[in-house]
């Protein structure tokens, strides 16, 4: 019998000790929070990045560098990233040309080699 | 102690130990939703430099502006130039440098209210219309106008004297046909030994158009700009006299100017 309450003990402490841990290592301290990717941006910002990447894309004219850019966001393939971003682009109403700068940029990935000469960093 | 606290305790301890371990190391929390203020520094440097790229294909200043609030840095123009410096002297492509440069020095001459890219509603939750603000077609006018083509030529050269000077300097200052300073032009300096090179619009608080190289003494110095032939030659520390009868280094003062 004392044996049997020795082990009870074990395991409530086993359990609330993992509750605990579970409760400090995901909501009182995380990993690092303060220090995200750029995968973690919310969507709006994400269209963002991808309409700068679009954006100096025009006056550059390096796929290369804009695909480069693209990755940061994930590891999907780059033009993923500009089609999502087209679709939110379009529900928010974004102006004709931001639309036009992506559309561009989406089929000018499309249309190049399956792997694009890497950008000079 | 008591047995059974003694296995509560050890209990209480593993548990800790891999609770911790699976949310921190095996399945940690995984950000989404979150905003370019929350990136990571390099990730951040690499988000300026992008919007600055943004900035040097549309010439949209307010857009640029609302994107950089997204940083909340109320010396947005300061840190530009230092990552503009930082990117050159990593090795980075010397347009991502002449991007900053001149987003710093727009953002130095001419400061304004930063618009908020995001909108919130009131309890902080992200709205469901529209979260960025657009500013559709309309395009500012150029801050700088440079007539295409047309060379830099040498303007004044003269040596300063101030005593607060703390290192003798070749302080240039690069103007467009308007008299306003021209961010991002590569300045040669050339001496026997070798040579160096600098970009206007690094330091933003000094004016978009200047930039400055500290010399040594007993060299003589070349200055060219890089999109310019006109020479100046035979740059060295000169004394100047100082109050106490001594005297201290002066700076060598050039500028440049675009003819109309």
């Amino acid at each position: 019998m004392p044996n049997l309450l020795r082990t009870f003990r074990f395991w409530i402490g086993l359990v609330l000790g993992l509750a605990g841990g579970l409760l400090y290592g995901w909501v009182l301290q995380p990993v690092d929070v303060a220090s995200t990717a750029p995968g973690s941006l919310r969507q709006d910002y994400r269209t963002d990045y991808v309409l700068m990447v679009a954006e100096a894309y025009s006056a550059e004219g390096d796929l290369g560098l804009a695909a480069q850019r693209l990755t940061a966001l994930g590891s999907e393939p780059p033009e993923s990233f500009v089609d999502a971003a087209i679709g939110y682009a379009t529900d928010q109403a974004f102006a004709a040309g931001d639309l036009e700068l992506l559309s561009r940029l989406a089929r000018d990935l499309l249309d190049a080699p399956a792997d694009p000469t890497p950008a000079s960093p | 102690m008591n047995r059974g606290l003694l296995h509560l305790l050890i209990g209480l301890a593993l548990g800790v130990a891999g609770g911790l371990t699976y949310a921190w190391a095996i399945d940690p929390v995984e950000l989404v939703g979150s905003s370019p203020g929350a990136l990571r520094a390099e990730d951040q440097a690499d988000y300026l430099t992008l919007i600055a790229s943004a900035y040097a294909a549309t010439g949209d200043l307010p857009r640029a502006q609302a994107r950089l609030a997204l940083f909340s840095d109320p010396n947005a123009a300061e840190t530009l130039g230092a990552l503009a410096q930082a990117r050159l002297a990593s090795g980075r492509p010397v347009s991502e440098a002449q991007g900053l440069a001149r987003l710093a020095a727009d953002l130095g001459v001419r400061p304004s209210p930063l618009p908020s890219l995001a909108t919130r509603s009131a309890t902080g939750r992200p709205t469901t219309s529209p979260t960025v603000t657009r500013t559709p077609t309309l395009r500012p006018s150029p801050t700088v106008t440079r007539t295409p083509g047309a060379p830099f030529q040498i303007d004044r050269q003269e040596l300063e004297c101030s005593p607060a000077q703390t290192a003798p300097r070749i302080r240039v200052r690069v103007l467009d046909a308007a008299e306003q300073g021209v961010p991002g032009v590569e300045v040669l300096v050339l001496w026997d030994a070798g040579e160096d090179r600098f970009y206007t619009g690094l330091k933003p608080e000094l004016g978009s158009g200047y930039g400055d190289f500290t010399m040594s003494e007993g060299i003589t110095y070349t200055v060219r700009l890089a999109e310019s032939g006109v020479l100046v030659t035979g740059l060295k520390v000169e004394a100047c006299p100082g109050e106490d009868g001594g005297t201290y280094s002066g700076s060598w003062s050039l500028v440049f100017v675009q003819p109309r």
